[in-house]
């Protein structure tokens, strides 16, 4: 390995201060709205459009937090609507990885009539924005009695075609050679996909795993639609809901936004390999 | 490579197998509600009627192609998608670079960068949208830089302005993401590569150019047709901002023409042809770029 | 003494809501049927619907009522989203302009008259006001009651308007000419910052408060007939010039992307010295800042005319109308409508507690009313003022001055090129009906 001493060359001086300070500076500027929503999350309406604007708070204003958890109505949902987020995106990220490993070492590994075709359907479904879909695809789920519930606000989300273009990306790269092994070893087909196939498909399960949760954390249009019930509702909806109302301020909105920004960034700092390094997958396949 | 075809004929019928159950979602979530879209596109179904619809040919394509709204919707989207397109790809490369050269403090590096991905986005338009107030931290910041007391930027105010703002979210929001991937694709060059080219003189420029780019492409054309999609397919940012009182025209992006003329002007039909147009043009950019790079052959 | 007498009342209306019983509906009985709900979120109208919904259960057992509140900003797309699945609401209220596509579909069921009390539709509307229930009467038949209608008149700062040298009570603002110069002195600004409002519009109700101002000039939304639309070229291009004048490109005193001017005004921040609202805004000002109200430092006072104004147009009034789906079985609408009645019934407490009002005789005749601070102001104009333009594409419509404003006043659009244009999509929209 190479050791981080500084370099005396100057290209390679200039490029090591350089570096550093672009880095830094991105990394300030970017952070600088999330220091924003924190810092005001703790402040009355009136402080947090100021000039200048202060940056530490005159004393904690809990009470945001306090209106922020409790809703405008005194219903105590949001911690309820939290929890159905993680449950809806945790729900999709597992089921997408499932499918898409399936339909994509279908599609990467065996040769079968209209498999280009059916290949090249599902890709198209990338490129159909969702508003397009959306009345259709109501009325699939009310017909299916699924408004109202977990299956509806999953169910839709749960086959991908950026998924399984990433599966059949990553095991066309998976080697031939230990397929055929295992099969000449007697394996059948679904013990290869399970005991070989499976295990060997960790970064691009990581990465697809969690851009499904964030699309689905994301998700605001399709919950609004679907769901009635105060208690079924997910973050998104819960913050349009709460934005909208009259009595609103913005301390308590930013509290809002802060509490529904924790769980990602808690599973986001614990789970970072997973974010970063997941990505690996796209340098993988054909090399 | 040869097999008995009986062989062969058992493998397809377990890609089927493997395939099938995904197939079947597929159908019933995408397909179905794209060929329903499409057949009504030849309709004049109105959202909410009780008559049964009509079949108008190609009224509703002459309809929309034809009028003044649905020109500047799809040059709003032009607009966005290259004003956001170019920066995403520059920077997110830029940064990969640099972060690739740092050795130490990289993943920190990479969380700053990746963390307002995480965010959703009506979290980031509350905090935009805060930022972006007259008195808000954005003013203020610029005023503060230029020494400029007392200009309004109007970030959502001003027809411009708010085309610019919608970019500088989405710029935000994403460039952290991009930067990882690409950081993942220089990630798998040999360090011998890069170390042979540094003994042979080569500057960090001529190492970026000749080395690194090259040996990245497929990731490039990957990442690339993956930013250009999603700019395309934007909506929840505009969808806000107008909703924040930003003026309609300059944002009204084709995916937000869309939902107005369903929800708001309840003409399906009319909506449903504009979405297939909409589509037609994705696809025939993504088939473009893939087929321009020759990277391409690989990533699809 | 006003408020005594006020707070007496809302008193009595707690005493006797202790005590309420719900009818037991004959046509119920002994069946089991689920309606379901769909209305915007009102925190205080929520509370005293959910205890209506409960004594109307408790009296007829087989009923089972779904109470669902969505976000104002948002119910149009989701009960336009439900009648398209056909899985919408048994009972359901939109602002009459969104409603009213869907009374012409043929998705509201007539008012079933046994079920909801009443003799025959003449004795319906013979317990509103005259015209209040024109929206919804098609062929004879009502097909929804009232729950509110609403206009808007000017909230007044007085603390405000002292600190900037004026006198409240002489110089509130009667003209929209003096809208402006009072707005000018008191406005504060840090360079183009303005950290001070004088007045601002309510945006984005161009149908409710603007058309007005058009009409008050002698303009129309629509002609009589029908066939000509943003009639009258002078008075449109002066409200134009009026709104160009008044936005960021003009005297800076207000935009379209401030935070909502009635918000602003209730929490009394120094930031906001006028506000358009209606009745409703006082209990909700109350609410958000009881010290700001309890101080009497506010007042109402009509909407304002234009100096040159050729005729005296108050802001329209615009109502929602509680509907009943025609989609819905026989029973369900019988119960839906039993149900509608009985809540509405409480005319006196939705105004004590809510602060709207239902068109009725009995209610803008009673105490009640007439104890409520400023009723007096919105009850002079409401005679004056006539209904929102409502249509097949009146929400389009209503999109359309959005666009047409905000262009002029944000993007720097030349107000006649703005006037043509608008001019051109009414035109289509109106014939996509």
């Amino acid at each position: 390995m190479r050791k981080p001493s500084i370099p005396k060359r100057p290209s390679e001086l200039a490029l090591f201060v350089l570096a550093r300070l672009v880095v830094a500076g991105a990394a300030a500027l970017i952070l600088v709205p999330l220091a924003f929503m924190l810092s005001a999350s703790f402040m009355p309406a009136s402080d947090i459009v100021s000039i200048p604007y202060r940056w530490i708070p005159d004393g904690f204003r809990w009470k945001n937090y306090l209106q922020a958890l409790a809703g405008n109505d005194g219903s105590w949902l949001y911690a309820r609507n939290v929890l159905n987020s993680l449950v809806v995106a945790g729900a999709v990220a597992a089921t997408t990885v499932a499918i898409s490993a399936s339909v994509g070492y279908g599609f990467a590994k065996f040769r079968f009539r209209g498999r280009n075709l059916a290949f090249m359907a599902v890709m198209a479904t990338m490129m159909i924005p969702f508003e397009t879909v959306m009345v259709p695809l109501y009325l699939v789920v009310v017909r299916l009695g699924l408004q109202d519930s977990y299956l509806g606000l999953i169910l839709p989300f749960m086959a991908s075609a950026f998924g399984v273009f990433l599966m059949r990306q990553y095991l066309l790269g998976f080697p031939d050679d230990i397929v055929d092994a295992a099969r000449i070893d007697g394996c059948s087909e679904w013990r290869i996909f399970r005991s070989v196939v499976l295990p060997s498909i960790g970064p691009a399960s990581a990465t697809l795993a969690v851009l499904a949760f964030r699309q689905q954390w994301d998700n605001l249009l399709w919950p609004l639609l679907v769901v009635q019930r105060e208690e079924m509702k997910t973050i998104p909806a819960y913050i349009v809901k709460f934005a909208a109302e009259k009595s609103a301020d913005e301390g308590a909105m930013m509290a809002v936004a802060v509490i529904a920004s924790l769980p990602v960034f808690i599973l986001f700092t614990t789970l970072s390999k997973y974010f970063l390094g997941g990505s690996a997958v796209f340098a993988a396949g054909k090399e | 490579m040869k097999r008995a075809s009986g062989m062969e004929g058992k493998r397809a019928r377990w890609g089927w197998v493997f395939v099938a159950p995904g197939l079947l979602f597929f159908s019933l979530f995408s397909w179905y509600p794209i060929v329903n879209a499409f057949v009504t596109s030849f309709t004049n179904r109105k959202l909410i009627s009780l008559k049964a619809p009509k079949f108008v040919g190609l009224q509703n394509y002459v309809r929309v192609l034809s009028s003044e709204d649905f020109w500047n919707s799809a040059r709003a989207t032009a607009v966005f998608a290259v004003g956001a397109f170019v920066p995403l790809l520059l920077l997110s490369l830029l940064f990969a670079a640099l972060i690739v050269s740092l050795r130490g403090w990289k993943r920190p590096a990479q969380m700053a960068l990746y963390s307002p991905a995480v965010l959703s986005s009506v979290v980031a338009a509350l905090i935009w949208l805060v930022v972006f107030d007259p008195r808000g931290l954005a003013n203020q910041a610029l005023n503060a830089l230029f020494g400029t007391p007392g200009i309004d930027r109007r970030w959502l105010a001003d027809a411009t302005m708010a085309q610019i703002s919608t970019i500088v979210v989405y710029v935000w929001k994403y460039v952290g993401y991009f930067t990882i991937l690409f950081v993942t694709g220089m990630g798998k060059i040999p360090d011998a590569v890069n170390e042979a080219a540094l003994i042979d003189g080569a500057g960090p420029f001529r190492r970026f150019f000749s080395i690194t780019l090259p040996l990245i492409r497929p990731t490039t054309v990957l990442v690339s047709v993956m930013i250009l999609i999603q700019c395309m397919k934007t909506f929840s940012t505009q969808y806000l901002f107008v909703q924040a009182g930003a003026p309609t025209g300059p944002i009204e992006v084709m995916t937000l023409a869309i939902y107005n003329t369903a929800m708001r002007d309840l003409a399906i039909g009319r909506a449903s042809a504009m979405s297939m147009l909409l589509f037609a043009v994705m696809l025939l950019l993504s088939w473009l770029q893939l087929r321009a790079s020759r990277g391409g052959e690989d990533a699809l | 003494m006003k408020r005594i007498a006020f707070a007496l009342l809302a008193l009595a209306f707690v005493a006797a809501s202790l005590s309420a019983q719900a009818p037991a509906v004959p046509e119920l009985k002994g069946k089991t049927v689920e309606i379901t709900i769909w209305t915007h979120e009102d925190v205080n109208r929520t509370a005293i619907e959910k205890r209506y919904i409960d004594e109307f259960t408790k009296a007829n057992p087989g009923v089972k009522v779904n109470y669902v509140t969505y976000p104002s900003a948002k119910i149009k797309d989701i009960v336009t989203a439900g009648f398209a699945a056909g899985n919408g609401p048994d009972i359901f209220n939109l602002e009459i302009f969104d409603a009213y596509p869907f009374l012409a579909e043929g998705f509201v069921a007539p008012v079933d008259l046994k079920a909801a009390g009443y003799k025959s539709y003449k004795d319906i509307e013979s317990k509103y006001v005259a015209g209040m229930l024109a929206p919804v009467v098609e062929g004879g038949k009502v097909y929804g009651l009232p729950l509110e209608l609403t206009n808007w008149a000017l909230f007044i700062n007085k603390k405000m308007f002292r600190a900037a040298g004026l006198d409240p009570e002489k110089d509130w603002p009667k003209t929209w000419e003096e809208v402006r110069s009072v707005s000018e002195k008191i406005a504060k600004r840090d360079g183009q910052i303005l950290l001070r409002r004088g007045f601002d519009f309510r945006y984005p109700y161009y149908l409710t408060s603007v058309v007005p101002m058009v009409e008050q000039l002698g303009g129309e939304l629509v002609s009589k007939d029908g066939k000509k639309v943003a009639v009258g070229d002078a008075a449109w291009l002066k409200v134009f010039e009026y709104f160009r004048d008044f936005g960021p490109n003009g005297s800076n005193l207000g935009s379209p992307t401030y935070t909502a001017a009635r918000k602003a005004f209730d929490l009394d921040k120094d930031e906001i010295a006028m506000s358009l609202s209606g009745l409703y805004q006082i209990p909700r000002l109350q609410a958000a800042n009881p010290a700001f109200y309890d101080s009497k430092e506010w007042m109402v006072v009509p909407f304002p005319q234009w100096k040159d104004a050729k005729k005296v147009v108050p802001n329209n009034y615009y109502g929602h109308y509680y509907m009943v789906s025609s989609q819905e079985s026989k029973l369900q609408q019988q119960a839906s409508w039993a149900l509608v009645s009985y809540m509405l019934s409480h005319g006196e407490e939705y105004l004590g507690k809510v602060g709207i009002v239902q068109p009725t005789k009995a209610l803008m005749e009673s105490a009640a009313f007439k104890a409520m601070p400023y009723s007096d102001v919105f009850a002079k104009d409401l005679a004056k003022a006539h209904i929102v333009y409502y249509g097949a594409s009146s929400t389009k419509i209503d999109a359309l001055l959005k666009e047409a404003f905000e262009s002029v006043m944000l993007s720097g659009v030349e107000p006649a090129k703005a006037l043509e244009k608008l001019r051109k999509s009414m035109a289509e929209a109106l014939a996509d009906e």
